[in-house]
């Protein structure tokens, strides 16, 4: 088999490490120390920091504060925020840092109360995805959480997330770690906010995809998009619903919002979800199967699954 | 008595009855080809399908855009005519047109959707009226008919009002996917590839590549054209990634006139690292933006052109449209 694949054999893989900090100062005390050895050691550090850490960060890096290269923000959209889509984003831009440049990365993220959501569950999500998408990076990432959040939730994921513990300097095991499909099976990924009534609903069989295609093509018309655009936002909306009809139930149901702020698209279907993040990883050449949502994840701006005791649902958003 | 021919070139007065969209615009491409190779008036009675024949030409390798504009190809839109007896004054009328304006010949097709309500007895009347047309004038007549709105005894009324039927088989066509055979380990897919048609082009592979290993003279190529087809699932480009990959060392598998679109999830899934696939792009632009002296090619390398195919088998490029020629 001789088929592309951006799996990587890098020496160094993922090193996911959680750190805590019961101040801004006990923050930027452990924050400085990581990027001054990376810079050192000539690495590129990548931020994804509160803007006021970033400041503060930058200051007492004495310039050298340039060479930090700023994450994708986590942030909401019209389609809410999603945790998944976040750490997919990440490993696209990580893989391109650290790949074009042959040197492990390392990454600095603090979190983000607005994120929290209800429950802070957000948090949880974005570290057992990291772990997926990232498994095969040369990247070494520590993600500070405050001691004492809001919800505990964030503290407990934050445990169960990672396998290294930033404790006075020094990594250490995690004994509490666990497998992030473990993690989410058992504090699934959040619903995100209902969107009202759709423009546009239609139910499916597998045999009525090309009604599904012809439908988000019309949707698309006249909002802007170019002609290859469209193409690429109806496959990935046609392989979404081709796992819809074929893994779960023999019929499906897609809803569609048009507006300012580009096409939003559910797919709901009545099948139980086997793979609670899937599509963050490339899959195996050999595999078949699971480069559909993959791809999906690569053309969308957000991509996020997640399921009830309705079944499956995915929502994806895509502007021009 | 009817005869049947697979050749819609060579017919005066002939019927199709077509089974899918893909079909419909294969045959109506073919004919109206033909005429155009031949430097005759070229119509096509519009039910609202031309861009689709038109795209067709193109995938085909036509130039259409100059004979359009140069009034040597036209559109009559078909459903402002009504009864059968208007629609056949308007043939007449296209054909007498056309002669008038000094073209050697008159081609016209298009399907007939409107009148088929109006039962057997009128459609009967109607052919009646084409073919004496037809009979005293240089002029050929594709009626196509479309299967699933006609009954089964109008099908056989049809049928029998016509000397000649034009059938275009099919490996597989399901309407909205359609493979026709091109030869030995050549086959053309049209349409569009989803979950609930993909493991065709398997078959066809698996059916093409045992043949080629049984014959001692079989072509080590396994050919794909895939001019017109619009779209190709994650799935199914893998399919044909893998497909390629696992053929025997000597054998490849080529896919030629490949829209961007299918070339863009096709490099997405693996296809540029596959040493025994070749994808050959297509070059050409839409129909209207062709420059008028040009000729679409499918094909960068014209040794490398499709066998077999039949409406390039007998068309003249050479025969030049009419010098007095006429805007219509």
């Amino acid at each position: 088999m001789r088929i592309e694949t951006t799996r990587s054999t890098n020496a160094v893989r993922l090193e996911h490490a959680a750190g805590f900090h019961g101040s801004s100062g006990h923050l930027l005390d452990q924050l400085v120390p990581l990027a001054t050895q990376a810079l050192q050691r000539d690495e590129p550090v990548a931020t994804a920091l509160q803007p006021a850490t970033e400041q503060a960060l930058d200051e007492r890096l004495d310039g050298a504060g340039g060479r930090l290269v700023r994450l994708h923000p986590p942030e909401g959209g019209p389609a809410g925020a999603s945790a998944q889509t976040v750490a997919a984003r990440w490993a696209l831009e990580l893989r391109a840092l650290g790949v074009s440049k042959g040197r492990p990365v390392t990454v600095l993220s603090e979190h983000a109360p607005a994120l929290d959501g209800a429950d802070g569950r957000f948090w949880t999500e974005l570290d057992a995805a990291l772990n997926v998408a990232l498994a095969d990076l040369p990247v070494r990432i520590t993600c500070f959480y405050p001691e004492l959040p809001l919800h505990l939730e964030i503290l407990d994921g934050a445990r169960r997330n990672h396998p290294l513990l930033l404790d006075e300097g020094e990594l250490r095991h995690n004994p509490a770690h666990h497998d992030p499909r473990a993690v989410l099976t058992e504090r699934p990924a959040a619903q995100p906010p209902l969107l009202g009534p759709p423009d546009e609903r239609l139910t499916f069989s597998a045999w009525q995809l090309h009604e599904v295609r012809t439908t988000v093509e019309r949707a698309l018309a006249g909002h802007g998009y170019e002609r290859e655009r469209v193409e690429d936002i109806v496959l990935a909306v046609n392989e979404l619903a081709t796992n819809a009809v074929e893994h779960g139930a023999p019929e499906a149901r897609m809803s569609l919002w048009t507006g300012r702020h580009g096409l939003l698209c559910e797919i709901d279907d009545g099948g139980t979800l086997r793979d609670p993040l899937p599509g963050l990883q490339a899959p195996h050449p050999a595999e078949p199967r699971g480069r559909g949502v993959w791809i999906a994840r690569q053309l969308c701006d957000s991509l996020h699954v997640w399921s009830d005791g309705a079944g499956t649902h995915v929502r994806v958003h895509a502007t021009p | 008595m009817t005869t049947t021919v697979e050749d819609c070139g060579a017919v005066d007065h002939a019927v199709a009855v077509t089974v899918s969209d893909e079909q419909l615009w294969q045959i109506c491409a073919e004919f109206l080809a033909h005429g155009l190779a031949r430097g005759e008036h070229v119509v096509y009675l519009d039910d609202g399908t031309a861009d689709r024949v038109l795209e067709r030409m193109t995938d085909d390798g036509v130039e259409v855009a100059a004979p359009l504009r140069e009034g040597r190809f036209a559109l009559v839109p078909g459903e402002r005519h009504r009864s059968p007896r208007e629609v056949a004054e308007a043939v007449r009328a296209a054909v007498d047109a056309g002669l008038a304006a000094g073209f050697p010949a008159v081609r016209l097709t298009g399907r007939l959707t409107s009148m088929v309500g109006d039962g057997a007895h009128a459609l009967t009347a109607y052919d009646r009226a084409v073919e004496d047309v037809v009979r005293a004038r240089p002029a050929h007549v594709l009626c196509v008919y479309d299967r699933a709105r006609c009954p089964d005894e109008l099908v056989e009324t049809i049928r029998g009002a016509h000397r000649t039927e034009v059938v275009a088989p099919a490996i597989y066509d399901d309407g909205l996917l359609r493979i026709t055979s091109l030869g030995p380990g050549a086959a053309r897919v049209a349409g569009e590839v989803d979950h609930s048609n993909r493991p065709r082009i398997r078959s066809f592979l698996e059916s093409a590549l045992d043949r080629a290993l049984r014959l001692p003279d079989a072509p080590t190529d396994i050919a794909l054209d895939l001019s017109s087809l619009r779209f190709l699932d994650v799935a199914g480009a893998v399919g044909l990634v893998h497909a390629a990959e696992e053929f025997p060392d000597h054998h490849r598998l080529v896919l030629t006139g490949v829209r961007p679109r299918v070339q863009r999830v096709l490099d997405r899934c693996g296809a540029p690292f596959a040493t025994q696939l070749e994808v050959r792009t297509r070059t050409d632009q839409p129909p209207v933006e062709q420059p008028p002296a040009t000729r679409i090619r499918i094909h960068a390398d014209p040794d490398q052109a499709r066998p077999d195919e039949p409406q390039h088998t007998d068309a003249q490029p050479e025969d030049a449209a009419p010098s007095e020629q006429a805007s219509a």
